[in-house]
């Protein structure tokens, strides 16, 4: 199985997704999660991060729409963001958050709609790259989440 | 243990090991990547832990309120920054708590600011985390626990104590407790701040 063309295919999208900074190395704290007794937990917490990320880049664009802005709020939601970015190893979006809190600790509008864009474009991006990966390692074995953990 | 609307529980069954003691950990914090990823950091240490997982403080309370006659939460380890109820006003209440102030509390952060972390520590905070959390900050965590067991023990004699109208106060026997001077070194010390 390891030596399967869609096996190297999954090793090497992970490696292209590492090597181009999207994803760092807490994502391999993830699959180092996953086992037999919780065979999907990437693909869980993929899945869960997106649909909350979802929701707070909602609330922002809500919040960024409203005058005056309210920069307490926006931070709120960027701060929520970029934890849980950081925690699956969302590194470019991690990154992008940071940014974005910095010109909201400054009071910078115009700097926040930047900021954001870049946020939403990573996040895309990466959603993008992670379903592509995800749906490689389906096609792996019948339990293809097991290929995404490392060879210990 | 009827946790609906942002709670849930787990452990049994996961991570083999044999019938040791497991401690239950009570994870508080309002993201859903973060709940999902320190109880399944939890739930592989070697079957230590229990976990019941709530998304705010307020929901911890009332999870600590319903649950404290049985004594059944063995840490609190909760995010700091959480609409309504921060971690630190969790601490606050759960240490201001005649009751449940006995009951270990950690809290995590993803910011490392060194006046958060004292005041914790002031508070009674066993110790303050850096997120995200990797399997060794878990690891850690069972020196913070306290066996529900024995706190029962605890409040039995307390609650008898009182009946007799002599207030007593029972030796308390804790595992990996700190007593005094023996009291060892935390091992996030280093990344507490004291000013």
């Amino acid at each position: 199985m390891e030596c399967s063309p869609l096996y190297r295919q999954a090793a090497n999208m992970k490696k292209s997704l590492l090597d181009q900074g999207y994803l760092d190395e807490q994502f391999h704290q993830l699959e180092e999660l996953q086992d037999d007794l919780s065979p999907n937990f990437v693909e869980e917490v993929v899945t869960l991060f997106f649909r909350d990320s979802a929701r707070l880049i909602a609330g922002i664009d809500q919040a960024l729409e409203k005058t005056p802005r309210d920069f307490q709020r926006l931070d709120g939601f960027i701060h929520q963001l970029k934890g849980s970015s950081s925690s699956i190893g969302a590194a470019k979006v991690k990154n992008e958050c940071s940014a974005f809190q910095d010109h909201c600790n400054q009071g910078s509008t115009e700097g926040c709609l930047r900021s954001f864009k870049r946020v939403k474009r990573e996040h895309a991006a990466l959603r993008q790259k992670l379903e592509n990966y995800l749906q490689v390692l389906r096609q792996v074995s019948p339990s293809p989440m097991k290929a995404a953990v490392r060879p210990k | 243990m009827g946790l609906e609307d942002g709670g849930s529980a787990a452990g049994a069954g996961e991570g083999g090991g044999g019938e040791g003691e497991r401690f239950r950990v009570l994870v508080v914090d309002d993201s859903p990547v973060d709940r999902k990823i320190v109880e399944r950091l939890l739930l592989r240490s070697g079957n230590l832990f229990e976990v019941i997982a709530v998304d705010g403080g307020k929901k911890a309370i009332e999870v600590l309120g319903l649950n404290y006659a049985d004594c059944s939460v063995d840490l609190i380890l909760t995010d700091y920054c959480m609409p309504e109820m921060n971690g630190y006003e969790l601490l606050k209440a759960v240490k201001e708590h005649k009751l449940r102030k006995s009951i270990p509390v950690v809290l995590m952060s993803s910011e490392n600011n060194p006046q958060r972390m004292t005041r914790c520590q002031a508070m009674g905070a066993e110790d303050f985390i850096l997120k995200p959390l990797k399997a060794v900050d878990v690891q850690q965590l069972r020196h913070y626990t306290r066996p529900a067991a024995a706190a029962a023990v605890a409040m039995e004699a307390e609650s008898a104590a009182k009946a007799d109208g002599k207030r007593k106060l029972p030796p308390m026997k804790v595992v990996g407790e700190n007593k005094g001077s023996e009291r060892q070194p935390r091992p996030r010390l280093a990344r507490v701040a004291v000013s």
